[in-house]
C-alpha cells in the first residue's frame, strides 16, 4: 500500500467523533470516584447532625458542636486513632521494605527454592482474614505472648508483606537491565546504580506498594481484632461503638482525617507544579 | 564491603530474602501448622481440647456448610468481575490520559480508604436505606415498587464487597498499564491496528500481570469476607463461610470445627488460584 | 495495661494443656526470633518486642488451684480496672472542678468515685458479647491466674454459668455492699442465677421485647405472635443471640425458659425455622438502625435502645409481649484471681447510692436496680437549666423502659441458666436458623 493510504488510515475518524469519545473515559473516572466518596459525604454530612438521642441515623439539625468537642469527647477515640497511625506507619515501613527486597531477590537473581518461597508469599494472600487473625492468635497465646500494638504490628507486617511483593513484581517484572548496565558501564559501582538509576526507576512501583499497604493497615479489621488484646485501634473502636450507635464524633473525626488527607494531596500537587515549572523555566535546574 | 559481597554474590539473593522469608515463616506458616493441629482435635472450652487425629471433622464440615462454601464462591465470583469490569476503565484512564494528575487520580481512588471501612458501610446502611434518599425518592416517583429492597439481600452484600476491594484491583492495574511503553501501541497504530484493536491485541495482554493480580487481590478476600454480610444484611441466605467461621470460633468457642472449615477454604483457594495461574501461563507466580 | 498480666506463664501453661498440642518451647522461640535479625529500620525488632510483650523466663510460682471459697474483702488498695459493655457509663464530666481533682475528664460517675476514695479507675469498654469475653478470660481462670480484670459485668446467664465453673470470687454483699442491701428493689436481691448474691451485684437490667413502627405496621403490636405475622414479611427482626429468641419463642408456645426440657427447646426452634422465610435479619445492636431506617416494621428489641430511639421518632412503641419478656441483667462481678476486689466491692458500693444510681441511668437509659433514683431524677429535672434537659430528664423519670411497672415485670422472665451440652444443642438447633 502506498504512503498516502496508509496514512489516511491511521488518521483518526471525523474529529467530531473523535472528541466525544475523549471524553468518555473522564468522565466514568469521575463518577467512580464521585461513587468512591458518596459514602464519604454521607460521613462527613452526619457529623454536623445535631443529636436529641444517642443514636446518629436521622438527620435532625445542623449543629457545629461535636466539633468543639471531638478531642474532649471520647478520649478512648483519640487513643485509638493514635494506635491505628502507629501500626499503620510502622508496618507499612517495614513491610514495604522487607517486601521490596524479596520482590527485588525475586525478578532479578536466580536461587533454589524459588517455588517455595513463591508458595509462601502467597498464601498470605490466599487465606482469609478470619484464617490468618484465628491462627496468629492461637500461636500467640501458645507462646506466652500477650496481646497488644506489638502483636498488632506484627500482624500487619506479616499480611502486608505479600501485597507488596505482588504489586512491586508487576512492576519490576518488565525492568529493563539495559539501563543498570549502561550505568555500570559509565563506572557506577552496584550502589550507587542502585541509588541512581534502579531505584527511581522503581520508586512509583514501591510508592503504590507503600500506599496499598498504609490503606491496608490503617483499614484493618479482622486480623487486628484477633491479635489486639485490650489494645484498640479506630476500626476496632468504631466497630465497638456502632453497635450502640456511632457518635457523630467519629464522623467528626472521619471528616478531620479525610480533611487531612486532602490537604496532604493538595500540597502535593502544589509542590509537583513548582517543581515542574521550576524546571520548565530556563537557566534553572540540574 | 562491596568486594566482600561480589565474592559472595550468590549469597545476595538469599540476602534480600532472608528478613522477610522469615518474617513469614514465623508469624504465618507456624500459627498455620497450630491451627491444623487445633481443626484435629476434639473438645470443648471448658473441658480442654485433646488431640484426637479426628480427621473425620473435615467430611462433616463440608457436608454441613457446603451451601455457605458455595456460596461465598459464587459472590467471590461476582465481585471479581464486577471490580474488574469498574476497575480497568478506571486504571486505564488514570494511566494513560492522568498525565500529570495521576498521582493524584490514584490518590483519590484510595483516600476515601482512610476512614473506618465501618463507617463507610454503615453511610451505605444509610444510603441504601429502603426509605432513603435513594430508594425512597425512586418509590416516591414510582420508579420502583414499594417492597422493593437492596440492604438484606445478595445485592448489598455483593456491592458492599465490590465497592471495599476497587482499589485493591485499580492499583495494580494501573502499575501494570502505566509501565507498558507507549511506542508499542504507536507502532500497532502504524501498522494499521484501529484502536479497539491495538488495544486488544497490546495494551490488554501487557497489562495481564497486573490483571491477574488484581482478580486475586478481589477474589481471594471476597471469598473470606464476613463484615458486609453481617452489616449489610442479617439474612440466612446471604450468610458466607467468614460468617460461619466467625459464629463458630468466637460464639461456639468450638476451635476445631472452625479451623477445619478455614484449612478447607484456604485448601481450596489455593488449588484454584493455582489452577487460574497454569491458565494464565507464563505469568509472575510461578516465574 | 500490659502491666497487669504477670502471670503470663501460668496462662500459657494452660493454652498449652488445653489445646493438648506441641508446644513452642520459650527457649526454641526466642532463639527464632533472634536469628530474626531484621534489616528493617522499625524499633520493633522481635526481642524487643518479646521483652516489651513481658515474657518472663523466670516465671512465678504456681498459685494453685483455689481452695474452697474464701471471701474476699478488706481495703482497698488504690485501683480498679473494670472491664464492661460499651456506652454503660456517663462519659462526659461537666463538673470541671471534681474532674480536675480526679486527674481526668472522662466520667463524672468515675472521677467523682477516684476524687472521695483514691482509687484509680481503669475503664475498659471490653466487653461487646459474653461468649467472645469468656473466650479471652477463660483460659487465665482456668489455670485459677489473674485474668487483669478486678471487675467485669457479664450478663446474668454468664455469671450463672462462671458461678458453676468456680470462676467468681465470692463475698458477703451485707459487709461489703451495705448500700445494694439497703438501696436496691426486691427483684434484684437472690436471683436464680446467684442466690443471695454471693458473687455480683447488678450493674444495669434491661428487657428483651418488641419494639415496632405503628407507621409501617399500621395496628398495635401485642405479642410474639406478631412477629410470625406475613403480612410484615420482609419487615420483621429477630435477634441473633439464641438465649433471647428462643426465650421468647419458648415463653410464646407457653413454657418458662427455666423448665424448658429439649423437646420444648427444639419446637421452639422449630417455629422460628418456620418464621425464617418472612424475617429480614437476624441482628445484634444494628436492629437499632434498621428500626430507624424504617427497614423494620417490627422486631425484637432492648429497652433502653428504643428509649433513646424514641427522640428521634416518637412514634416508636416497645412493648413487652403478652407472652412474656425477658429481664435480663448485667452484673458487677469479681473473677477469680483479681488483684483488687476490695476496690472492686468500694466501687459496687458506691453505685449504689442513689445520687450515684441516678447520674448513672440519666446517661444509659436503662433499667435503675435503685427505686430511690428516680425520684432523684425527677428533682434533677426540676432543677434543670435549659427546657431541653428538663424534657430529657423528665422522659427517662417517667419512662417505662427506664423505671418499669410492676405489671410489666410481673410479665417478665429470665434467662435459663444452661449447661455445656444444653449450649451446644442451643447453639447448634438456633444455627440452623441463623446460618442455614
Amino acid at each position: 500500500m502506498d504512503a498516502a493510504a496508509a496514512l489516511t488510515r491511521a488518521a483518526p475518524r471525523s474529529p467530531r467523533r473523535f472528541h466525544a469519545g475523549r471524553w468518555v473515559l473522564p468522565v466514568y473516572t469521575a463518577l467512580v470516584v464521585a461513587y468512591l466518596f458518596l459514602p464519604i459525604v454521607v460521613m462527613i454530612a452526619f457529623g454536623f447532625n445535631d443529636l436529641r438521642g444517642r443514636f446518629n441515623f436521622t438527620w435532625q439539625g445542623f449543629t457545629l458542636e461535636h466539633y468543639a468537642t471531638v478531642f474532649t469527647s471520647q478520649p478512648r477515640m483519640n487513643a485509638a486513632l493514635l494506635n491505628s497511625f502507629i501500626v499503620a506507619v510502622v508496618s507499612t515501613v517495614a513491610a514495604t521494605t522487607l517486601g521490596t527486597l524479596i520482590g527485588l531477590a525475586l525478578t532479578r537473581y536466580e536461587f533454589r527454592g524459588r517455588g517455595p518461597l513463591n508458595l509462601l508469599i502467597f498464601l498470605p494472600i490466599a487465606t482469609p482474614e478470619i484464617v490468618l487473625g484465628a491462627s496468629l492468635l492461637a500461636m500467640f497465646v501458645s507462646a506466652g505472648v500477650e496481646r497488644g500494638l506489638p502483636t498488632i504490628i506484627i500482624a500487619h507486617i506479616m499480611f502486608n508483606i505479600s501485597y507488596v511483593v505482588v504489586t512491586v513484581r508487576a512492576r519490576l517484572a518488565g525492568f529493563n537491565r539495559a539501563y543498570e548496565e549502561a550505568a555500570m558501564d559509565l563506572g557506577a559501582d552496584e550502589w550507587t546504580t542502585f541509588r541512581k538509576v534502579t531505584f527511581p526507576l522503581i520508586a512509583p512501583g514501591i510508592l503504590a506498594a507503600g500506599l496499598l499497604a498504609f490503606a491496608l493497615s490503617i483499614d484493618d479489621f479482622v486480623i487486628t481484632q484477633f491479635t489486639a488484646g485490650p489494645d484498640q485501634t479506630f476500626p476496632l473502636w468504631v466497630y465497638g461503638a456502632s453497635r450502640i450507635g456511632v457518635p457523630p464524633q467519629v464522623n467528626v473525626m472521619g471528616t478531620l482525617i479525610f480533611g487531612v488527607a486532602l490537604l496532604g494531596v493538595a500540597g502535593w500537587i502544589l509542590l509537583q507544579r513548582r517543581q515542574a515549572s521550576l524546571l520548565a523555566t530556563p537557566g534553572v535546574g540540574p | 564491603m562491596s568486594a566482600w559481597l561480589r565474592q559472595r554474590r550468590w549469597l545476595v539473593p538469599y540476602l534480600f530474602l532472608l528478613p522477610g522469608g522469615l518474617w513469614l515463616l514465623i508469624f504465618f506458616l507456624v500459627p498455620m501448622l497450630t491451627m491444623a493441629s487445633v481443626s484435629l482435635q476434639e473438645g470443648t472450652l471448658g473441658t480442654g481440647f485433646r488431640m484426637t487425629f479426628n480427621v473425620g471433622v473435615f467430611p462433616e464440615v463440608l457436608a454441613r456448610w457446603d451451601t455457605q462454601f458455595l456460596r461465598s464462591i459464587q459472590y467471590g465470583l461476582i465481585v471479581t468481575l464486577l471490580t474488574i469490569l469498574i476497575g480497568y476503565p478506571m486504571a486505564y484512564t488514570i494511566a494513560f490520559r492522568g498525565g500529570r494528575y495521576k498521582s493524584i487520580l490514584l490518590l483519590l481512588v484510595i483516600m476515601p480508604f482512610f476512614t473506618s471501612f465501618i463507617i463507610r458501610t454503615i453511610s451505605w446502611k444509610f444510603i441504601l436505606a429502603d426509605q432513603g434518599f435513594v430508594l425512597g425518592t425512586a418509590k416516591e416517583i414510582g420508579l420502583l415498587p414499594e417492597a422493593f429492597r437492596v440492604l438484606g439481600t445478595p445485592t448489598a452484600v455483593i456491592a458492599g464487597i465490590t465497592y471495599n476491594f476497587l482499589p485493591f484491583v485499580v492499583l495494580p492495574l494501573y502499575v501494570a498499564l502505566e509501565k507498558i511503553d507507549h511506542r508499542l501501541i504507536e507502532a500497532a497504530n502504524d501498522l494499521y491496528a484501529s484502536r479497539v484493536q491495538s488495544f486488544l491485541r497490546v495494551t490488554l495482554p501487557l497489562s495481564l500481570p497486573g490483571l491477574f493480580a488484581g482478580s486475586l487481590l478481589a477474589f481471594i478476600p471476597a471469598v473470606g469476607d464476613y463484615i458486609n454480610a453481617e452489616l449489610l444484611s442479617g439474612t440466612p441466605d446471604t450468610v458466607m463461610i467468614g460468617n460461619v467461621v466467625q459464629a463458630l470460633y468466637l460464639q461456639n468457642n468450638d476451635y476445631p470445627q472452625a479451623s477445619a472449615i478455614s484449612l478447607i477454604l484456604m485448601a481450596g483457594l489455593i488449588v484454584g488460584v493455582i489452577a487460574y495461574t497454569r491458565v494464565l501461563r507464563g505469568q509472575e507466580l510461578t516465574a | 495495661m500490659t502491666d497487669q498480666r504477670n502471670d503470663q506463664t501460668q496462662i500459657e501453661r494452660a493454652i498449652a494443656r488445653a489445646l493438648a498440642q506441641g508446644r513452642i518451647s520459650r527457649r526454641r522461640f526466642l532463639r527464632q526470633a533472634g536469628k530474626g535479625g531484621l534489616i528493617t529500620a522499625s524499633a520493633l525488632s522481635l526481642p524487643a518486642i518479646l521483652a516489651a510483650c513481658g515474657i518472663n523466663p523466670g516465671g512465678s510460682g504456681s498459685p494453685g488451684a483455689s481452695a474452697g471459697s474464701s471471701l474476699v474483702g478488706g481495703t482497698p488498695s488504690g485501683k480498679l480496672v473494670f472491664a464492661n459493655w460499651p456506652l454503660y457509663i456517663d462519659t462526659t464530666n461537666d463538673d470541671v472542678e471534681v474532674a480536675e481533682e480526679a486527674g481526668q475528664r472522662e466520667s463524672a460517675t468515675l472521677d467523682a468515685f477516684t476524687a472521695e476514695t483514691g482509687i484509680e479507675v481503669d475503664y475498659v469498654e471490653a466487653i461487646q458479647d459474653n461468649q467472645e469475653f469468656f473466650g479471652t478470660i477463660q483460659p487465665a481462670l482456668a489455670q485459677g491466674s489473674d485474668t487483669g480484670w478486678d471487675m467485669i459485668a457479664p450478663t446474668d446467664w454468664m455469671v450463672g454459668n462462671m458461678i458453676r465453673l468456680g470462676y467468681l470470687e465470692e463475698f458477703d454483699v451485707a459487709v461489703s455492699v451495705p448500700n445494694f442491701v439497703a438501696n436496691a428493689a426486691d427483684k434484684y436481691k437472690n436471683p436464680s442465677y446467684d442466690p443471695n448474691n454471693r458473687h455480683s451485684v447488678p450493674w444495669q437490667s434491661g428487657v428483651t421485647g418488641i419494639a415496632y413502627n405503628p407507621a409501617l405496621t399500621g395496628r398495635e403490636i401485642t405479642g410474639f405472635g406478631d412477629l410470625l405475622d406475613p403480612a410484615f414479611e420482609g419487615q420483621i427482626g429477630m435477634f441473633s443471640e439464641v438465649r433471647d429468641s428462643l426465650s421468647l419463642a419458648l415463653l410464646h408456645n407457653g413454657i418458662q425458659p427455666k423448665d424448658a426440657t429439649e423437646d420444648d427447646v427444639r419446637a421452639a426452634n422449630d417455629l422460628l425455622k418456620e418464621q425464617q422465610p418472612l424475617v429480614r435479619g437476624y441482628y445484634g445492636n444494628e436492629y437499632a438502625q434498621e428500626l430507624a431506617d424504617g427497614n423494620l416494621a417490627v422486631t425484637m428489641a432492648w429497652s433502653g435502645d428504643v428509649f433513646q430511639l424514641q427522640f428521634d421518632n416518637p412514634d416508636l412503641q416497645f412493648v413487652v409481649p403478652e407472652a412474656g419478656g425477658i429481664l435480663w441483667i448485667d452484673n458487677m462481678c469479681i473473677p477469680k484471681g483479681a488483684q483488687h476486689p476490695a476496690d472492686a466491692l468500694a466501687f459496687m458500693d458506691y453505685v449504689y447510692r442513689p445520687e450515684v444510681a441516678a447520674q448513672i441511668t440519666e446517661y444509659v437509659n436503662y433499667i435503675c436496680p435503685v427505686p430511690e433514683a428516680q425520684e432523684i431524677i425527677r428533682q434533677h429535672a426540676a432543677e434543670a437549666e435549659t427546657d431541653e434537659d428538663r424534657e430529657y430528664l423528665e422522659a427517662v423519670a417517667e419512662s417505662p423502659l427506664v423505671f418499669p411497672t410492676e405489671e410489666m415485670l410481673a410479665n417478665l422472665h429470665s434467662y435459663k441458666v444452661l449447661s455445656e451440652e444444653e449450649e451446644r444443642l442451643w447453639n447448634e438447633l438456633f444455627q440452623e436458623v441463623t446460618l442455614g
